[in-house]
């Protein structure tokens, strides 16, 4: 007991101290207050709970100002920086309090004008949209994938901030996320741009997203491939001279864009092929040198893709499979979800990994339930994220069907389901 | 009249790449896209209802002129409300002729229903919102996004000095005033027929005002790409309760944000593929 008690005072004294904690405030859409009203009734708010533990989100209060005008309040991804979950004091951090309001609106879209055709040739998002709200917090990667990411990007502005010679210190604002189908790549990408325009509130007044479509940039004439890349890259370039926005551009798929040009040589790719990687690597070089743009590419295939691309790219993150540990997060995001929508019904406790570990996966009452679902976890280990994510789903349509359930039936329900989906790949994996 | 004659502006001073005319030291407000303005004064005052009834009025006729609509707004309204598509179990033994352009009225007329009934929605509010609030400006984006539209059109209604309906100049007067000095300016004519896209409505009005369709963006700012078109709005005679009096009188010009109608409108044409 003394020795937690001792544990305890240790993490408050060291790992706190101005520890920047980033704390989000959703205003309500209809809301006008002004945004120094709003952070004076969050400080307010937060001088009253100044120790916690933790991520937290407050989405009522007490106070009318805030119940009016606010949809939710979070001090967001202090697990990132933490190992452990720990007791953070407000009044020795240093905070940072961004206030956003959600863009309503979907996506729209972005069309290349060539030879009387009209392709899509990109979705266009103005951010922080209501689309991706809450993805970053449901992506769950073991490593430091999420905090990474953040890093670098704080660094890239930070190296634009002070001007640094980007001849003698070059940085080339590419992100390439690669890995295996369903990890989440696209939706990292996606949920790391609406993070960092919140982030940034303070210096960028919104935040846009281009998703390029690539197929949509190869022109059924010889020679035209290459000319619509610059197009849209000439679109691009017009967005990002609005100083107050910050740009990201997601090309997914990315290989359809930079494949190898060693290929032409083997005779397999077409010449046309080729201007298109050149068109995209020399348009990468040319917008670069502006401080409020990053590229966010992804990949299945990364030996695929041209090596001067790959130079380019300043982080390639593998994104793998999720762990044993990972899954349990996602399983348990899941029944979260469930609970709240009282299809599983009654309301059950059910205990982190952490809190497993503490009671040394004693089996009891409390934890009996969250340790068969760590050991449907372990089971699950080697299917993808989005594989993950359907389960839930597919555990009630094939063996439940009905309006409620118990968190037991439930529990089995998705053992048989994981079961079924290993039969499933190693039937397709035979028949092929 | 005379002396309140319109003063047209064409590509006035902002010289954008399109023009390149910008002489060396000449000091023009660099604007991305290329910019026109046309301006009209009235020779009085004029209601807060009037002001709503350029705005529709000046929105009825972009979304024509800029090929949006097939028809001019009131022509399409007439003809639809009096028309009421026939539902496809109606067709009465029409020819198998008429029948084959149906199928692809069917789709036309639900897309002018959809365009009608939501510009209704939007013309209503923007009522309701000049009851409320002062309305110092209103813009009309279209295609691209609200912050980075291919196109907008600005209604500056900051010189507007605003009275009662019998101190007030006949709403009707002022408009035709305002249609003579956009068609002398002839800005629409030389615009390339575009794509049908979508449109959106934003408005400026006081913090407080109480209006709950019209969404607050309060991090918005006016464009500065796109092409751009300005009508400024004034009246002459500065004698009464201008918009620039009630600052003062009410409060700081930061108590004045931008309001997004919460819907678009999507331009549709007749027989688009």
């Amino acid at each position: 007991m003394d020795e937690a008690a001792n544990d305890l005072k240790l993490a408050l004294q060291n790992d706190c101290e101005s520890l920047p904690i980033d704390i989000e405030v959703h205003q309500k859409s209809n809301s006008t207050a002004k945004k120094e009203d709003v952070k004076s009734s969050v400080l307010k708010l937060l001088n009253r709970h100044n120790v916690i533990f933790g991520d937290y989100k407050w989405t009522e209060f007490d106070d009318h100002f805030l119940t009016n005008n606010v949809q939710s309040i979070a001090i967001v991804d202090t697990e990132l920086k933490l190992k452990e979950r720990q007791p953070i004091s407000l009044h020795k951090c240093s905070l940072s309090i961004r206030i956003f309001h959600l863009n309503e609106e979907g996506p729209s879209t972005e069309n290349l004008e060539a030879e009387d055709e009209d392709i899509v040739a990109a979705n266009h998002w103005v951010l922080p949209t209501v689309e991706f709200h809450g993805l970053w917090d449901s992506l769950i990667y073991d490593a430091e994938v999420k905090s990474n990411l953040l890093d670098y990007v704080t660094t890239t502005l930070l190296f634009s901030d002070k001007n640094v010679d980007s001849n003698l210190i070059s940085w080339n604002r590419v992100v390439l996320l690669h890995g295996p189908p369903g990890t989440g790549k696209t939706s990292l990408c996606k949920a790391l741009a609406q993070k960092l325009t919140i982030r940034l509130s303070h210096r960028y007044l919104y935040g846009q997203l281009v998703e390029i479509n690539s197929h949509s940039l190869f022109s059924k004439w010889f020679s035209e491939s290459g000319k619509l890349v610059t197009k849209m890259f000439q679109k691009i370039q017009a967005l990002i001279d609005d100083k107050d926005a910050l740009v990201f551009v997601l090309i997914d798929e990315v290989e359809s864009l930079t494949a190898a040009r060693s290929a032409v040589r083997a005779g397999t790719e077409p010449s046309d092929a080729i201007r298109v990687v050149n068109a995209v690597l020399t348009q990468i070089d040319q917008i670069k040198r502006y401080p409020n743009v990053v590229i966010l590419t992804t990949s299945n295939i990364t030996e695929k893709i041209d090596m001067a691309f790959v130079d380019r790219a300043d982080i390639k993150q593998y994104i793998g499979p999720p762990s044993a540990a990972a899954i349990f997060k996602i399983y348990l995001s899941c029944l979260e979800e469930l609970m709240k929508c009282q299809i599983i019904y009654p309301r059950q406790q059910l205990l982190t990994l952490r809190e497993l570990e503490m009671i040394g996966y004693l089996e009891n009452d409390v934890s009996k339930l969250s340790l068969i679902l760590k050991a449907i976890s372990r089971k699950s280990e080697g299917l993808s994220g989005r594989v993950l994510r359907k389960l839930p789903f597919l555990a009630h349509a094939l063996y439940i069907q009905s309006p409620n359930v118990t968190m037991t039936t439930f529990l089995q329900a998705l053992s048989l389901v994981v079961d079924k989906q290993f039969e499933e790949r190693a039937k397709l994996a035979n028949s092929v | 009249m005379a002396a309140a004659a319109a003063t047209q502006g064409k590509g006035a001073g902002l010289g954008g790449g399109a023009e390149g005319r910008e002489g060396p030291g000449v000091a023009v407000a660099v604007s991305a896209g290329p910019a026109w303005a046309v301006s009209v004064a009235f020779p009085g005052s004029v209601t807060q209802e009037g002001c709503f009834r350029f705005t529709c009025e000046f929105l009825k006729h972009v979304l024509y002129q800029r090929q949006q609509l097939p028809l001019p707004y009131e022509q399409l309204a007439f003809f639809y409300r009096r028309q009421p598509p026939r539902a496809p179990g109606q067709a009465n033994g029409d020819e198998e002729v008429v029948r084959k352009v149906h199928v692809k009225d069917q789709d036309c007329s639900q897309k002018c229903q959809q365009v009608l009934s939501d510009l209704e929605g939007v013309f209503k509010h923007l009522e309701t919102m000049f009851t409320l609030t002062l309305v110092p400006c209103v813009l009309i984006l279209l295609g691209g996004t609200s912050v980075s539209p291919k196109e907008f059109y600005e209604i500056n209604l900051q010189g507007v000095s605003v009275r009662g309906a019998e101190d007030s100049l006949q709403t009707a007067a002022c408009i035709r005033k305002l249609f003579h000095s956009l068609f002398l300016a002839d800005v629409f004519s030389e615009l390339q027929t575009g794509p049908t896209m979508g449109v959106t409505v934003m408005v400026q009005g006081h913090r407080n005002c109480g209006v709950d369709w019209f969404k607050p963006k309060l991090n918005y700012k006016v464009p500065t790409r796109g092409r751009k078109l300005t009508v400024n709005v004034s009246c002459s005679h500065h004698t009464s309760t201008g918009l620039s009096d009630y600052q003062e009188m009410n409060s700081a010009w930061d108590d004045y944000i931008w309001f997004q109608a919460p819907v678009t409108v999507k331009g549709f044409r007749y027989f688009s593929s």
